[in-house]
């Protein structure tokens, strides 16, 4: 029986050693395609690519060059026309919206251009918003939550509402909501876009930082030279089409 | 569940005033409801025990050819009291009389009653104080109407059993105020065994008003129990709940249609925040389901904003009553000056319960369109 237990918790430990070298964003042939008028719009064309735990990579391009859909088929908030979309080993396009929204939920976090805190919400609510989802009861919340907080150094205000944040302090508090549950992805859909060079600066710190300390994957979509400086891989897309996968800044890939 | 009423919670609390004016136009609804309601089911308590108290006693035996509702079945509707019913009843006799106050003739109803009967409220034991040679007792709307008062003298003149005309005059022995009509307008009450002497009509009646509810079977009087007779005046209040609830219908609707609204507005402006919600996690039923629990938590906070104005309210109406229009106390309905409004527990379950259901069924509708909202367009406010 013991024996039986030890073979069972080291097939584990391979299992999951492996996962945590592997890669955990599989894109493989990704099309997608949307209904424009009477015709089709083809957003991304026949993209391949793959992404590690830790990784720090960027989406690069210009608007309309499919960064942002790219994210959000990642992000399992859209699903794929063509091709496969595997994250953590889920395929996306066979996810209901429920198993969509658990990936959601305890894997992914998103930060938006605009932060889309919730306006009624104060900055502690805001933060405790992914924990209310996992049931965690009010104590490990509070602690998780303050705990963010301290990460993003927004500990003092918790009780702030969104509407009498700084540009800067309202991304900080998205940073803090979107870190808060641990998620191995990270998804930031231009980021700094509203934010002026020295809170620009400081949020992709702050998340280089997140990113090193918690190992999450970090997927930016940017056209910021600001963030670009940070980056360890930078993807440039271009009419929905891949056109070059490049590792700066790091000696090795990651994966 | 517990999730969405958490969130709808924090939701409502945070868009402050807004959640107020919904809550406030709603509890206005419901304690408008469960006022006139109360005041409904006042009236319909008072005045069946009204009607019991003054008129119906525990039932009646009517003679077969008398019909209350037809003064032409006053003349022959009568017959000796059954043997059976002489202890157990109080009998009455009814006939069609013209009384002359300064000089006008009106034509009115005489009641001959046991003056010694304690069953109705009628101050029957006025008519035995009396010493005048025929005492009469009126109410307050027929001693309006003939400008009669204790101790004024009336002529009133009769027929007798043969039919031959004779006259007397009536002495008002008393003045009592009813809110049963039907003992008071174009009435007179004398004591019955005048009434016999007067007519020649020894031992016979036109009714008799049980003591004990007892259902009888006599050939030649029609046994009618207090349910029976109550009937007409329940049927009155039936019509009025329904008049009432086409108001209600209105008013609800109106509150609800404004709940509505917000609901179309909230979801069109908070789509970003919909969009945010389904990236963070949730559902799109659970938003669905946090939307339709705000609708219902709306409720709720009128329900709770309506108890704070609304229970000293109802308390005191219940107190000080709700004052009739002269005009209503003159249509012939057992009515009292003042409706004191009653609130029992199935009328406050009912109406908390009717305005939180319609209330969530108003939020689910708009609600249901998120389950299919593309959620990469709702994050960018695209999607209405």
């Amino acid at each position: 029986m013991t024996w039986a237990v030890m073979a069972f918790g080291l097939c584990w430990y391979t299992i999951i050693n492996q996962m945590d070298t592997k890669e955990i964003i599989r894109i493989e042939q990704l099309t997608k395609r949307f209904r424009d008028g009477e015709g089709e719009f083809t957003a991304l064309h026949k993209i391949g690519l793959s992404f590690g735990r830790g990784e720090f990579a960027g989406l690069l391009g210009p608007s309309g060059s499919g960064k942002t859909t790219l994210l959000n088929i990642v992000g399992s908030l859209d699903k794929p026309t063509e091709g496969r979309v595997t994250v953590l080993g889920k395929d996306i396009a066979r996810l209901t919206h429920k198993e969509s929204a658990m990936l959601r939920n305890r894997h992914i976090g998103f930060i938006f251009q605009v932060y889309n805190l919730l306006p009624v919400y104060t900055v502690f609510e805001n933060v405790e918003f992914a924990l209310l989802l996992q049931n965690f009861s009010a104590g490990e919340r509070r602690k998780k939550v303050m705990e963010a907080l301290e990460w993003v150094g927004l500990a003092h205000m918790p009780n702030k509402r969104p509407d009498k944040l700084s540009g800067g302090e309202g991304q900080r508090v998205a940073i803090a909501r979107a870190m808060v549950k641990r998620p191995e992805i990270l998804i930031a859909d231009e980021p700094t876009a509203n934010l002026d060079a020295r809170n620009a600066h400081a949020i992709v710190r702050m998340m280089k930082q997140l990113n090193k300390e918690l190992e999450t994957t970090f997927l930016f979509s940017t056209h910021d030279e600001k963030v670009m400086g940070y980056l360890e891989r930078i993807i440039r897309l271009e009419d929905g089409k891949m056109v070059s996968d490049e590792w700066v800044n790091v000696k090795t890939k990651k994966t | 569940m517990k999730l969405a009423f958490q969130l709808a919670y924090r939701n409502l609390i945070g868009a402050g005033l807004r959640t107020w004016l919904n809550a406030g136009i709603l509890s206005f609804s419901f304690i408008v409801i469960l006022f006139f309601d109360g005041l409904i089911d006042g009236w319909n308590k008072q005045g069946i025990r009204d009607s019991i108290d003054w008129e119906y006693g525990q039932g009646q035996l009517l003679h077969a050819d008398y019909d209350p509702y037809d003064p032409f079945t006053i003349d022959d509707g009568h017959g000796k009291i059954p043997e059976s019913e002489r202890a157990a009843s109080v009998p009455v006799l009814v006939r069609q009389v013209s009384v002359y106050p300064e000089g006008r003739m009106l034509s009115v109803k005489l009641s001959g009653i046991e003056a010694e009967q304690k069953l109705l409220k009628l101050p029957t034991g006025q008519l035995q104080k009396s010493e005048a040679e025929i005492p009469a007792v009126i109410g307050k709307r027929m001693a309006k109407v003939a400008q009669l008062k204790v101790g004024d003298r009336v002529l009133m003149r009769w027929r007798d059993k043969n039919g031959v005309f004779d006259a007397q005059e009536v002495t008002i022995a008393g003045v009592f105020s009813s809110n049963v009509p039907t003992v008071d307008q174009g009435q007179f009450w004398i004591p019955i065994r005048k009434l016999w002497q007067m007519t020649g009509l020894h031992e016979e009646v036109s009714y008799l008003i049980q003591k004990e509810p007892k259902a009888v079977s006599i050939s030649g009087w029609n046994y009618k129990s207090q349910n029976e007779l109550l009937k007409p005046f329940r049927e009155l209040i039936k019509v009025e709940r329904i008049g009432n609830s086409i108001l209600f219908t209105l008013l609800l609707g109106i509150a609800l249609l404004t709940l509505f609204d917000t609901q179309v507005l909230s979801i069109f402006r908070r789509q970003k925040e919909i969009g945010t919600y389904i990236a963070l996690g949730m559902t799109r039923w659970q938003v669905v389901g946090l939307f339709t629990a705000e609708g219902a938590m709306y409720s709720l906070f009128a329900i709770l904003l309506g108890s704070l104005y609304g229970i000293p309210f109802l308390f005191y109406m219940t107190k000080a009553g709700f004052g009739i229009p002269e005009a209503n106390l003159q249509m012939g309905i057992t009515i009292a000056e003042r409706i004191y409004p009653v609130y029992g527990f199935s009328l406050i379950f009912g109406t908390v319960l009717l305005v939180v259901i319609s209330a969530t069924v108003v939020s689910f509708l708009p609600a249901r369109k998120i389950a299919r909202l593309d959620p990469v367009l709702a994050i960018k406010g695209k999607v209405l």
